[in-house]
């Protein structure tokens, strides 16, 4: 990493905003402050009678802090430009949306739709699936999950939709 | 003897058909997602914890235990073998095994890995039984303040030892505790950032944010790299013996990385990958002829390798002894056991030396499987490194799912952990390493409750820290600690350890 740091030309803005720690300075600054407001009415307290919110807006002021240190550093230290990629868009929306879909319909739907569900949509997070090959996933998995967690150990998971 | 009696406990124990049959399970598993790149030990942990709640408690605990250390043997496998690591802690075991496996010599690479390892573990494991007896009888004198300023030393620490910037680090940590405040606050019996969700109001469950970060994180993150060629030496595997050359340049390396792997292990934050790095940094300072490292030395490969299995092994200490997770795979551990009432601390040896001493033994046996599942067999997870990740990320997804639906009974959880599972990804794309954040999750709450004791012992004076020898001798290393770490000379020192 230590290889990267040799700006050939002035880096333009955005480059400077897209480096992993101005990046990661800036995130927690809008955690920081996302707490500060979440927590505005809670109780605070004193020291010696912590309310409800002493812990939570201590911790956030000292995460505004840390975020501050973070950027200047990031600002400071020349590194190179993080890029957001089709692929890493592609994966995390695909992935993420196959779980939420399976936690939605588990107690519904049941457990063998569940998992049609997940790797039908978990599946498109990659090109290099065929949907033969998927469909064959989701078979094997279906049946290996049936028989670890509802024969084997027996989970109370719904298996089919509860009509 | 009490020792002897005490061991004979453990052996009775582990030795039952089931014991052995799950310690059998957790070194296969472990070694498999050893051999996996892709999927680490917490992920897998915190998917299993669910399945313990179904078995003995001691059961499941060598399980989990075979898992974690059966990933450092499994590791080793693919960095000898394709050049990745197949788990972080053997990063360097790339370095000069793969380097071994293209001039031929795989099969000796693969064996010093493993029987390094397995000496390393079986030390370490003495150890245990050696040191936990009288740590935890020092820590049955613990009081809050003790308790207070130990956790307050380990999190100093585990911000020392963590990868890379410490400032990022730090707040990593108190991004962990801020995490760990949601949910409804014990004392005044308000809630904390629950934003009116009822499934928050109980508090966040450490298996869901370790699988979200860890598991959905890293699924997500491996999807986003273009995948990579992976091309297997294999056919060069014929002989699986060290030549008498190896084992003569090897065998101080195997001593010394499982010295430091050792200390570095019962270290908060330390436990494997840190002393996979320390040992070959040292290994190659040692060493008169430097320049073969990272060209096939084979020390390079027996003193990250016992390192980070000694490493593994002592970081059951503290949590055993103490009842204080070092690293997050302790932190899931400490979850196995409340799953089952057990609260982990001092008092476990004395109460249930069954539990113990049953794992200790556990760990012996589990490594002597080891040693056969990943030698004689090596064929089997060679074959298992041409299985493409495309076919495996599915399956990780969905005991991701089921894992984290069935540990807290409720599909908010599902959304929580895909939630997480972004959070690690973006984390990780930004180089800041998720693991202190389960550090600082697990002990945020145990260093509230202790502190409010504390204060309440004390009538709320906060000098009881410092009128305490023991809770000041904590603190004053914790504050040493720090010092150190801000000299600009050690800072230095801190950076070449880790970039090897």
């Amino acid at each position: 990493m230590s290889d990267a740091g040799q700006p050939t030309a002035k880096p333009s803005g955005w480059d400077i905003l897209a480096r992993a720690d101005v990046l990661s300075g800036l995130l927690f600054i809008a955690i920081a402050a996302f707490g500060l407001w979440a927590s505005r009415h809670y109780p605070v307290g004193t020291a010696l009678r912590m309310g409800t919110g002493y812990m939570p807006r201590l911790l956030c002021w000292v995460l505004l802090g840390l975020g501050l240190i973070v950027l200047a550093q990031g600002l400071r230290q020349p590194a190179p430009p993080l890029r957001s990629s089709a692929l890493a868009w592609r994966a995390m929306l695909s992935v993420t949306l196959g779980l939420v879909a399976f936690g939605l319909c588990i107690e519904r739907l049941g457990l063998v739709l569940s998992i049609l569900l997940l790797t039908g949509i978990g599946a498109q997070a990659t090109r290099s699936l065929r949907p033969l090959e998927t469909a064959v996933a989701a078979l094997a998995l279906i049946a290996l999950s049936w028989g670890v967690f509802i024969a084997g150990l027996g989970l109370t998971i719904p298996v089919w939709p509860d009509w | 003897m009490e020792f002897v009696d005490n061991l004979a406990i453990g052996f009775g124990v582990a030795m039952t058909p089931a014991n052995l049959g799950f310690a059998f399970l957790g070194a296969m598993v472990g070694t498999l997602i050893g051999v996996l790149p892709g999927i680490g030990p917490i992920a897998t942990i915190a998917m299993l914890l669910p399945l313990t709640f179904h078995l003995e408690p001691l059961s499941g605990l060598i399980m989990l235990a075979g898992i974690f250390y059966g990933a450092q043997y499994g590791g080793s496998t693919t960095a000898i073998l394709v050049n990745l690591p197949g788990e972080t802690s053997s990063v360097m075991t790339c370095l000069d095994g793969h380097q071994m496996a293209r001039q031929g010599r795989a099969g000796a690479a693969l064996a010093v890995a493993a029987l390094a390892s397995f000496f390393a573990g079986c030390i370490a494991t003495a150890l245990i039984a050696a040191f936990a007896p009288p740590l935890a009888k020092i820590g049955q004198s613990f009081g809050a303040p003790e308790y207070f300023s130990l956790m307050l030393l380990g999190l100093v620490a585990a911000v020392v030892l963590a990868h890379g910037s410490i400032v990022k680090a730090v707040a990593m940590i108190v991004l962990g505790l801020l995490v760990g405040l949601v949910g409804t606050d014990g004392n005044t019996g308000g809630t904390r950032f629950t934003f009116d969700i009822r499934e928050l109001t109980d508090g966040i469950d450490v298996a869901t944010l370790a699988i979200g970060l860890f598991g959905v994180g890293e699924v997500i993150s491996n999807l986003a790299r273009p995948e990579e060629q992976r091309s297997v030496i294999a056919e060069k595997i014929t002989r699986l013996w060290p030549t008498g050359d190896d084992v003569r340049r090897s065998w101080r390396a195997v001593l010394r990385g499982t010295a430091l792997g050792s200390i570095l292990g019962v270290l908060p934050g330390g436990g494997a990958t840190l002393s996979s790095f320390a040992a070959y940094a040292l290994e190659k300072k040692m060493s008169r002829e430097p320049q073969r490292f990272g060209r096939g030395a084979v020390e390079g490969v027996a003193a990250p390798e016992s390192a980070n299995n000694a490493g593994a092994q002592t970081s059951f200490i503290p949590m055993l002894t103490l009842g204080i997770p070092g690293n997050a795979v302790m932190a899931l551990m400490i979850g196995a056991l409340t799953i089952h009432g057990i609260q982990p601390g001092p008092q476990i040896m004395s109460e249930r030396p069954q539990l113990f001493w049953g794992m200790v033994a556990s760990m012996w046996i589990g490594n002597l499987m080891l040693v056969i599942i990943n030698l004689p067999l090596i064929g089997i997870w060679v074959q298992l490194l041409k299985v493409p990740y495309r076919f495996l990320y599915l399956a990780i997804l969905l005991f991701c799912a089921i894992g984290v639906y069935t540990v807290n009974n409720s599909s908010a959880a599902v959304l929580l952990a895909a939630f997480f599972g972004v959070v690690g990804f973006v984390l990780m794309r930004l180089d800041c390493e998720p693991a202190p954040m389960i550090l600082g999750f697990v002990l945020g709450p145990l260093m509230e409750e202790n502190l409010r004791r504390a204060m309440k012992i004390a009538s709320g004076d906060p000098m009881i820290f410092v009128q305490r020898p023991i809770s000041l001798g904590l603190l004053i290393a914790a504050a040493l600690l720090l010092l150190v770490v801000a000299l600009p000379a050690i800072r230095g020192k801190r950076e070449e350890v880790f970039q090897g």
